[in-house]
């Protein structure tokens, strides 16, 4: 087993998968042997345990896989709700969450999106551990 | 080997108490222990349950429980899986006592949910998920089950209206359980107009927040015998992890309970056409459609019909009754109780104490308890009297 030489800089780890985010690249581990899409990127697969993930930049357009609206938010969210969140599966393959910038309403399973970062605000700094203090915040824009 | 067998239970009251939770873990223990010595001359190591220390900022819970039975010198730990962590103390337990380590090992549970309030408590289950992404997009854990609600009704034939009626059929149960926090029957009225909380969620679909404690006394069928007291087998356990982030998974194909229930059926020697009655992690309603699926009771897409009689039911489900207790829906759902919550009610149906809920004729019982949103990690017992085949 390699990755002894894992660093902040390197896309396996959170820090730099956001590092690359902030800038709008939204970096997406492959599997080299099963083709498997890992978000974020990591060290292995979970899909056959191979340790070979090539780290790729990845479409940030998607279509939404499920949603709901969230009523009950936990105490740092409180100010926003009800907001929508939802999985979306991406164009060019794997799924994530996020919310999405849209009124429950108006979104439906199957609604494209593309995802959006910014940089925390100040409610959201404010809530966040020592180390994610600069990492940006996605959500998904309807196109 | 040495056979595992449960040999007692116990169980505080379930809801909102005004315990804190070592004072509820005695009151169950009290109960488990009441017809046999005393837990210091029987009890060889202790395992808890306990999901959070938000909510009472309390660690070292194994340590602390341990003590407030009596016990010092003793293996004792914490055992962490979020709402799984009661079956995996129970998982714990029973490996011990079949690998021959010890004769009597104690799997109890304990929750004080109520201490933080209910902001409180949606915090700390919030913690059951990714950090870097789901945390961080403000998912609780009703709209991480909306969306795998969301995706199972736009999959299959159910409705909003299905998932109403496995509310009011555990409520039904629930009525019949004098352990249960809702012992009171509800119309499907009710579920249908209650509270938003994450579409299509609404109040009446979600478990609800409580306290609570649970003690089971896991020995060899010798020492059980020793003791004099009813036995249940416990035949099959098995557990299995998943991806911690919901959008990675299969979303209506719980694939770790699936492979939790075939590792336990397997150990037993059984399919889950032998099971009698089982008791699944209903802490939201579509819950028990997936989990009915997963168990191999249900034909995929059919799972919904969980709460109609066998006879109602599409071809290819199984006989089996679900969560008789009122499930986590109705009976509670003290986080780090509820795997043995779940023993504790298939003990008592096993031994002929089940009351007018009785299931008639029952001596099989799956136990599935998940923790995380759905099958993050997800733990199933086989619970039996009948012979090792």
């Amino acid at each position: 087993m390699t990755d002894g030489d894992l660093d902040a800089a390197d896309p396996r780890t959170l820090p730099g998968f956001f590092d690359a985010l902030a800038d709008g690249e939204l970096l997406g581990g492959v599997c080299a042997d099963c083709g498997q899409v890992l978000l974020p990127p990591r060290p292995a697969c979970y899909g056959c345990g191979s340790r070979a993930v090539d780290v790729e930049p990845r479409s940030r357009e998607g279509q939404v896989f499920s949603y709901t609206e969230v009523h009950t938010p936990p105490p740092a969210f409180e100010a926003d709700a009800p907001y929508t969140v939802a999985v979306v599966e991406l164009a060019d393959g794997g799924r994530l969450l996020g919310r999405v910038a849209a009124d429950y309403a108006d979104v439906a399973i199957g609604a494209s999106v593309e995802l959006t970062v910014h940089e925390p605000t100040a409610a959201e700094r404010e809530v966040a551990l020592d180390y994610e203090t600069d990492w940006p915040v996605h959500i998904f824009e309807p196109r | 080997m040495p056979k595992p067998v449960i040999a007692s239970v116990g169980a505080s009251a379930l809801g909102r108490t005004d315990l804190p939770g070592r004072d509820l873990f005695s009151v169950a223990l009290a109960e488990a222990f009441d017809e046999l010595p005393d837990p210091a001359d029987l009890v060889e190591a202790v395992y808890v349950g306990n999901q959070s220390e938000s909510y009472e900022h309390q660690i070292m819970y194994g340590t602390l429980l341990a003590e407030w039975a009596g016990l010092r010198h003793v293996p004792a730990e914490r055992v962490e899986g979020c709402a799984a962590a009661g079956a995996l103390a129970l998982r714990h337990a029973v490996k011990d006592v079949r690998n021959g380590e010890h004769e009597a090992v104690l799997a109890c549970g304990v929750e004080k949910m109520t201490a933080a309030g209910t902001s409180g408590a949606t915090d700390a289950l919030s913690a059951a998920f990714d950090r870097a992404i789901e945390q961080r997009s403000g998912i609780t854990a009703p709209s991480q089950y909306a969306l795998l609600a969301k995706r199972y009704l736009h999959e299959t034939n159910a409705t909003e209206h299905d998932l109403a009626e496995i509310a009011v059929k555990n409520h039904a149960n629930a009525a019949r359980n004098p352990r249960a926090q809702f012992p009171k029957e509800i119309d499907v009225a009710t579920v249908l107009e209650s509270d938003p909380i994450a579409p299509p969620l609404k109040l009446y679909d979600c478990a609800p927040v409580g306290d609570g404690a649970a003690a089971i006394l896991v020995t060899t069928a010798e020492l059980a015998d020793d003791l004099d007291r009813p036995q249940v087998r416990v035949a099959g356990s098995g557990a299995s992890a998943n991806n911690i982030a919901v959008a990675e998974r299969d979303m209506t194909d719980i694939a770790g309970a699936r492979i939790a229930a075939e590792t336990a059926y397997e150990e037993a020697g059984i399919d889950a056409t032998d099971v009698d009655f089982a008791e699944v992690h209903d802490a939201f309603t579509v819950c028990e459609a997936l989990l009915a699926e997963a168990a191999g009771f249900a034909p995929a897409g059919t799972g919904y019909q969980s709460y109609q009689s066998p006879a109602e039911r599409a071809d290819g489900w199984t006989d089996v009754q679900l969560s008789p207790s009122g499930g986590l829906k109705a009976r509670g759902h003290p986080i780090g109780a509820t795997g043995l919550l779940q023993a504790l009610e298939a003990y008592e149906q096993l031994t002929g104490a089940a009351g007018d809920r009785a299931v008639e004729g029952a001596e099989t019982a799956l136990l599935l308890n998940e923790g995380g949103v759905a099958d993050a990690v997800t733990v199933g017992h086989v619970l039996t009297t009948a012979e090792a085949p």
